[in-house]
């Protein structure tokens, strides 16, 4: 337990307390700080221009949780029953992917996607569609990005608490004559919540930062947080303001899990948040 | 096909042995089309990777013919080598301390009642809640202040910290409702408490062990935005890589090198099935 | 378990041999290398008169900058010449170039090349030293246009290497009418069909210029027209990307493209046909150039590298690769002749202006009327 208390210490706190200190400083003429403490960082962030970000970050962000939740956890809870040596190989099936660059594996979307691309061929050919189809760079395009992005997240934190479920509850309360239906929801799923749970932290959390993926799939056209933070780093070269900005996202997507902590009555939740 | 046929067949055992298992086995038909479906939702893009990867035209939307030439210049190219044997050993090196301290931590928090246990196991995921570029920024910041020179060694801290959380939360969802019965038993017959984590404890955490690893494994060999701050001048690394050359141009080499990645990977699950079935017959 | 353990360890094994292979390699080559620049130096003595100044050279070569800057080829001849090894590191944004500097105080790299603007905030903060000219006797082969920037005045800390203007690449027949200047991008026939770089100095840099105005103009009111012009060009964006953007004009995503240099390069060698536009409101361009971090741990190495890609046949190979503006004078004949016209640009070139460091509230400024628009193409 030492070492967890000593690193979380000097690289995530230490760290922490860097950036919540750059956020109330003012910027440097060329580059970095000075310290001259103001409050017009996030005062700047109250902005409608940077709210919106904000909104459009979370209206993406829970969709693609959303659907993330609707495949991944039948995907997790189906895996989790299949007999012991195809789990493995599944488990492995879904990772391989993962383990390819996720740029590349965006750029076969677009291959995919993109005008006179590889759909449009078949849907051309097969006399389904008689023009391309304008796929990309929308906003379906986007969280279909994300989805695929985070799904395995999803799908392994289910299927990890679906594997070391005890059945023999399941099979309790179908004797007492329970349907299907009402063992699933009395029993499995409540055992499974933790496992949702952590792949909802999972596929949330990131989801709010790839900001990536809004920018190649959506043609740099969808602002994310992330997106306003990168360009104020870089191209803005105003380290405050994006620090301030990552301070708040980070506020906010910590009451959003306690919130949904809250909702889903689970207080058992490896002790996040 | 296969899972189809295994299925059944255990479907049938079962049945013979207990006479109802409909829960766990029924209607058997839609799951498995289902987890069929989803699989190769998931490789589409791979396989679209690797057919263009032979493809002689450098652009990518025009298909100029089969070729190995992108192969040929991938194997000449000395940095792309360098920085997939960095990227490698980075990813090994911080999934391995993220293992030793995400378990260890979870499972001491898990036995102890310290108050601040919420808050350190609140902070320790944090990582995952800041975007990664001021994260990155962040570091540069830091690690220039603690004097530490850019190279492997920062990387490794920075990768470390963002992968810690994986494991944590893996671990710590095992924990819950992991039979305590056992454990305790364990004690009362007088294993000691290094013996009963080894032996108990961990055979029970693997599965969540793993995943962590496979999670943070592929999210340390992904890493663009960290690595690019904290790297120092002397290690290439294969994203910052392939991102940079993306960058300027989706070159075939990309899809080369994801393709010879791929078959390594899927070569190495072949190879340590066929061990681990040769294991099992010298032992049977 | 047995199964992934043995992928784990078979990984770690892979792991091991390639950069223990990196290891031995690299060692070979410094073995090799020690013996050939033994061989240089002597060769060096005999041979070159001229340069008196021979310091030996040892050691490594920082380099950084984008990728693809240089062909394998010349990293490989300046190698093997010297006995230096390079080690070739990326970054993506000037920026991130800056903050590294910025907080390594200008050690860890010996050779930067990047952008102009950023050249000139990098010698502010006092993160460049001079070039040793001496070690530089192929200084003289820059094409003058080139130099004497406002980042550099005097010439005594940069060598640009290569030079760019953006320009409008698009497919006559799709479009249906000859683009000629910017504002024709505002045509209601490009709906939806158009693909944009996404640096917002250039894109709100060529609305000012729609408006008779300069780049780098800081009057806030004249910013502010140009921003709701901007607005306008909306409903014709299809994507805005800084990166591969000739794809989509190749690909027929787009018709028409507003693109960097490389990528106009790019875009016309694999499509002829494609037609380019010299927007007539005037042209915008930027110069790259390479200096050296004021703690450069081997400057002796960048200030001969630089030396070394100043020689006119090398230098002809790099820009023939990454597909810049030639800055080398002495290099120009010997350029291929199907890339000439391409990489040879007439003197007219430096009329175009550049984009410039501006006053904060008017890079601010830029900076929100950019993300206004980017939330009205969506």
């Amino acid at each position: 337990m030492v070492p967890i208390y000593l690193f979380t210490i000097l690289f995530v706190i230490f760290p922490l307390i860097y950036m919540i200190v750059l956020s109330f400083m003012s910027r440097a003429e060329v580059w970095g700080v000075v310290m001259d403490f103001t409050l017009d960082n996030y005062k700047k962030i109250l902005e409608p221009l940077y709210l919106n970000t904000f909104k459009e970050s979370l209206q993406l962000a829970f969709l693609s949780t959303s659907i993330i939740i609707f495949i991944g956890y039948p995907f997790g809870y189906y895996m989790g029953q299949l007999e012991d040596k195809w789990r493995k190989r599944m488990m492995l099936l879904i990772m391989i992917p993962f383990w390819t660059s996720s740029l590349i594996r965006l750029y076969g979307w677009i291959i995919m996607f993109r005008s006179n691309g590889v759909l449009d061929m078949v849907l051309m050919g097969l006399g389904i569609t008689e023009k391309p189809l304008k796929l990309l760079y929308s906003y379906p395009a986007v969280a279909t990005g994300m989805v695929y992005a985070l799904l395995p997240f999803m799908i392994l934190s289910v299927y990890s608490s679906v594997e070391k479920m005890d059945w023999s509850l399941v099979e309790a309360a179908r004797d007492l004559g329970a349907s299907r239906t009402k063992a699933f929801w009395t029993v499995t799923f409540p055992l499974t919540l933790p496992g949702l749970m952590s792949g909802v932290i999972l596929t949330f959390i990131p989801s709010m930062g790839l900001f990536f993926i809004a920018d190649i799939l959506g043609g740099n056209k969808i602002v994310l947080v992330g997106s306003v933070i990168q360009e104020q780093l870089t191209k803005g070269r105003n380290l405050p303001f994006a620090a301030a900005l990552s301070v708040i996202l980070m506020v906010l997507t910590s009451i959003l899990i306690r919130l949904y902590r809250k909702i889903f009555h689970t207080r058992n939740v490896e002790g996040l948040v | 096909m296969n899972i189809n046929q295994t299925d059944k067949h255990k479907d049938r055992n079962k049945k013979k042995k207990k006479s109802r298992n409909g829960n766990r086995n029924g209607n058997r038909k839609f799951p498995i089309f289902y987890i069929i479906l989803i699989t190769v939702l998931m490789y589409i893009p791979i396989i679209l990777t690797v057919f263009y990867s032979f493809n002689a035209s450098k652009i990518s939307s025009v298909w100029g013919g089969f070729s190995l030439t992108w192969y040929e210049v991938l194997w000449k190219d000395r940095e792309i080598k360098e920085a997939l044997g960095n990227s490698l050993l980075l990813a090994l090196s911080s999934c391995f301390l993220a293992v030793i301290i995400g378990t260890l931590g979870a499972v001491g928090m898990s036995k102890t009642t310290s108050k601040f246990n919420d808050l350190i196991s609140y902070l320790s995921t944090l990582p995952l809640m800041i975007p990664e570029i001021i994260l990155g920024m962040v570091f540069l910041g830091i690690f220039s202040f603690m004097g530490l020179p850019f190279g492997m060694f920062t990387l490794i801290i920075a990768h470390t910290t963002f992968c810690i959380p994986y494991l944590f939360i893996m671990v710590s969802a095992r924990l819950i409702g992991i039979d305590k019965s056992l454990e305790e038993a364990a004690r009362d017959l007088g294993a000691s408490q290094i013996r009963t984590f080894f032996d108990i404890i961990l055979p029970q955490l693997v599965p969540a062990i793993l995943s962590g690893v496979l999670l943070s494994f592929a999210m340390s060999f992904d890493d663009v935005v960290i690595s690019i701050f904290v790297t120092g001048p002397k290690v290439n690394l294969l994203p910052i890589k392939i991102y940079t050359k993306l960058k300027t141009g989706i070159t075939p080499e990309i899809n080369a090198l994801a393709t010879i990645m791929l078959a390594v990977t899927i070569l190495l699950v072949l190879l340590s099935n066929w061990i681990g079935k040769r294991n099992q017959s010298s032992m049977s | 378990m047995k199964k992934i353990a043995a992928i784990l360890l078979g990984i770690m094994m892979v792991a091991g041999v390639l950069t223990g292979c990196g290891k031995n390699t690299t060692n070979d080559e410094n073995g090799a290398n020690q013996t050939t620049q033994e061989a240089a130096q002597t060769a060096e003595a005999t041979a070159e008169s001229t340069d008196s100044n021979t310091t030996a050279l040892s050691g490594e070569l920082n380099l950084y900058t984008w990728d693809g800057m240089f062909p394998q080829e010349v990293l490989d001849g300046f190698e093997e010449e010297t006995g230096v090894k390079i080690n070739y590191s990326n970054f993506d944004y000037d920026e991130d170039m800056l903050a590294k500097l910025e907080e390594t105080k200008g050690g860890d790299y010996d050779l930067v090349i990047a952008d102009d603007y950023i050249i000139e905030l990098a010698i502010k903060e006092g993160l460049v030293q001079k070039l040793n000219k001496e070690q530089i006797p192929n200084f003289g082969n820059i094409n003058p246009l080139f130099q004497s920037q406002f980042y550099d005045a005097t010439n005594e800390y940069t060598v640009p290497y290569g030079s760019g203007i953006p320009l409008i690449v698009y497919d006559k027949e799709a479009v249906g009418f000859e683009i000629k200047s910017y504002e024709d991008l505002w045509n209601p026939a490009l709906e939806d069909n158009l693909a944009i770089v996404g640096n917002y100095r250039v894109i709100d840099g060529i609305t000012l210029k729609t408006l008779g105005e300069s780049f780098n103009t800081e009057d806030l009111d004249t910013i502010q027209k140009a921003g709701d012009k901007l607005l306008e060009l909306a409903p014709n964006i299809r994507l805005i990307s800084d990166s591969n953007t000739q794809d989509y004009i190749v690909s027929g995503e787009v018709s028409a493209a507003f693109l960097y240099t490389s990528q106009v390069t790019q875009a016309l060698e694999a499509n002829p046909d494609l037609s380019v536009c010299y927007p007539s409101e005037g042209l915008g361009f930027g110069i790259m150039a390479g200096f050296i971090p004021s703690q450069a741990p081997n400057a002796d190495a960048a200030n001969a590298f630089l030396n070394y890609i100043l020689q006119p046949e090398v230098s002809a190979k790099c820009f023939e690769s990454i597909g810049y503006y030639c800055t080398t004078k002495a290099a120009e004949e010997f350029i291929s002749p199907e890339l000439k016209d391409t990489l040879v640009v007439p003197d007219t070139v430096t009329e175009g202006e550049i984009i410039q460091n501006i006053s904060q509230e008017a890079e601010d400024l830029h900076s929100e009327i950019w993300k206004k628009f980017q939330e009205a193409c969506d």
